[in-house]
């Protein structure tokens, strides 16, 4: 005779049920994962201290590697919405603030947040499928085993050079907006730029470029370390790389956004 | 005495892949550990260098570095062939102050003379065949003057002539750094032409413990399966 026990496991409630609980182990074990390498490598700097070479090599990448997406992105944005906004702002009356409007959008969300999306796209699934690939070619069991600590070597510098390169690149980036912005509203309305220019000011506060460089700053730094967690954590071979690389782009995704809810809470309300 | 495995056990999950093996290996010897796949002959030189944690048990070594060649060498492909050799003494907080550039260069020009690849210091892995990248490894592997070193299959994929001179480069090594060695591997050249020891796993246990003549003369019934690779015995391959 079948026990309800055994009849329970072959009904359908407890296949979702079992596959809820292992998405969930799954998504607790990644959140230990990305604090448990975050707290090592911060251990480590304290140990070892920084190897300056190392780090100007990674600050290359997502600097000076990743601007010409992310221009192209955050340029593209500015356009895209000072076109339908200036539009509306010239025949409500309101042309005198469209340069004040681009630019609290661009400096507290455009510039900030589509560099980010920029910077995961490129460099964050670079990172991860680097640091996967060593890891399914047996590269990081070489580097502990040669004695000298992975996640020191291979973090460090990638999270470092996100949390100080990504405010230069979202700056670069705002700036870049905030100037195409005016430019499209010059084509696309027939605003002038001494009108647009003049009002670029009127809503800046110092508040809000440092909250921006700060966001930025965490935006960087969360995605190198989830990119290399991701990658660091890799199974299998060329299937788990790619796993790897999608999960460091979706979590990294989510990441910024619940960040900047968070900042946009803190700071803004 | 360099290596000392005491009462050994690991379990993936629910699974063992090491149960409860024992074994000693001591400076200037080599001991083979041969066994079908998913025997968990690599398992076990990745808990002796500390890549895994074991379950239970113990595993005692003498003081000093252990080294590790990879199966399929695992060379940094980013760095040259100078910076791959070169790694543990840059690197290493204990070592990085120790050399100038001139000394390191000085290193691995020896080394690389020792494994027969003189003046390729500037290239990339990729740029090397399986073989040289096996004999880069071994470099790399040596730099630190360890005491222990680790052999992951290191004659698989290669031709016989590259499987000679990686099984001479492994007795040489025994010889002048007197470390003591543990080569997985489950090549018979491999294992006559290196092994002082030999032992046998299967599941996860210890089935065979002898010289490599008495694992040729297969008086037991898993060497005998072993040795004339045959199908019928009581080692049976997993699905």
């Amino acid at each position: 005779m079948i026990t309800f026990a055994q009849y329970y496991k072959k009904s359908a409630t407890y296949k979702v049920f079992s596959e809820l609980a292992k998405e969930a182990e799954h998504f607790t074990s990644t959140i230990g994962q990305i604090a448990q390498m975050g707290i090592r490598m911060v251990k480590r700097i304290l140990i070892d201290g920084i190897e300056i070479k190392e780090l100007f090599a990674q600050c290359e990448r997502f600097g000076i590697s990743s601007l010409p997406i992310t221009l192209s992105i955050v340029g593209m944005t500015s356009i895209i919405v000072s076109s339908q906004v200036a539009n509306e702002m010239v025949k409500q009356g309101g042309s005198g603030l469209i340069g004040m409007l681009m630019t609290i959008l661009t400096v507290r969300e455009v510039g900030v947040i589509m560099s980010g999306f920029a910077l995961i796209s490129m460099i964050g699934s670079s990172l991860a499928s680097e640091l996967a690939t060593m890891r399914v070619t047996e590269q990081v069991d070489a580097i502990d085993v040669l004695g000298v600590d992975s996640v020191g070597y291979l973090f460090t510098p990638r999270v470092l050079s996100g949390i100080l390169m990504m405010p230069v690149v979202v700056i670069i980036a705002s700036v870049f907006g905030v100037i195409l912005g005016g430019i499209a509203s010059n084509v696309f309305s027939g605003l002038s730029y001494r009108a647009y220019f003049t009002s670029v000011w009127l809503g800046l506060y110092m508040k809000d470029l440092w909250v921006c460089l700060s966001k930025a700053a965490v935006f960087g730094g969360t995605i190198a370390l989830i990119s290399c967690t991701c990658g660091y954590f890799a199974k299998g071979g060329a299937k788990g790389v790619g796993l790897a690389t999608t999960k460091a782009v979706v979590w990294s995704f989510i990441s910024i956004v619940i960040w900047d809810m968070i900042f946009a809470m803190l700071f803004f309300f | 005495m360099s290596i000392e495995v005491k009462n050994l056990v690991k379990k993936f999950e629910d699974k063992v892949v090491i149960n409860d093996i024992s074994f000693k290996v001591n400076d200037g010897e080599v001991l083979a550990i041969v066994g079908f796949s998913g025997s968990g002959k690599s398992t076990v030189l990745k808990l002796i260098s500390g890549l895994i944690p074991y379950d239970e048990g113990e595993i005692i070594t003498s003081e000093g570095d252990i080294a590790m060649v990879f199966q399929y060498s695992a060379l940094f492909d980013s760095l040259n062939v100078f910076e791959n050799i070169s790694f543990a003494l840059r690197e290493r907080k204990d070592l990085r102050k120790l050399y100038t550039h001139e000394q390191l260069q000085e290193i691995v020009a020896q080394k690389l003379e020792l494994v027969g690849l003189q003046g390729i210091e500037n290239k990339f892995p990729s740029e090397l065949s399986g073989g040289m990248q096996k004999r880069v490894s071994f470099a790399r592997a040596i730099v630190t003057k360890p005491n222990t070193i680790l052999y992951d299959e290191p004659t698989a994929g290669l031709d016989p002539m590259s499987s000679t001179l990686i099984e001479d480069y492994i007795v040489s090594l025994k010889h002048e750094i007197n470390a003591a060695s543990i080569v997985v591997t489950h090549q018979m050249s491999t294992i006559t032409r290196t092994a002082d020891r030999v032992i046998m796993l299967y599941d996860g246990k210890i089935v065979f413990e002898g010289t490599p003549d008495e694992l040729l003369k297969q008086d037991n019934p898993y060497t005998k399966q072993f040795v004339t690779a045959s199908l019928d015995g009581p080692m049976q391959m997993k699905a």
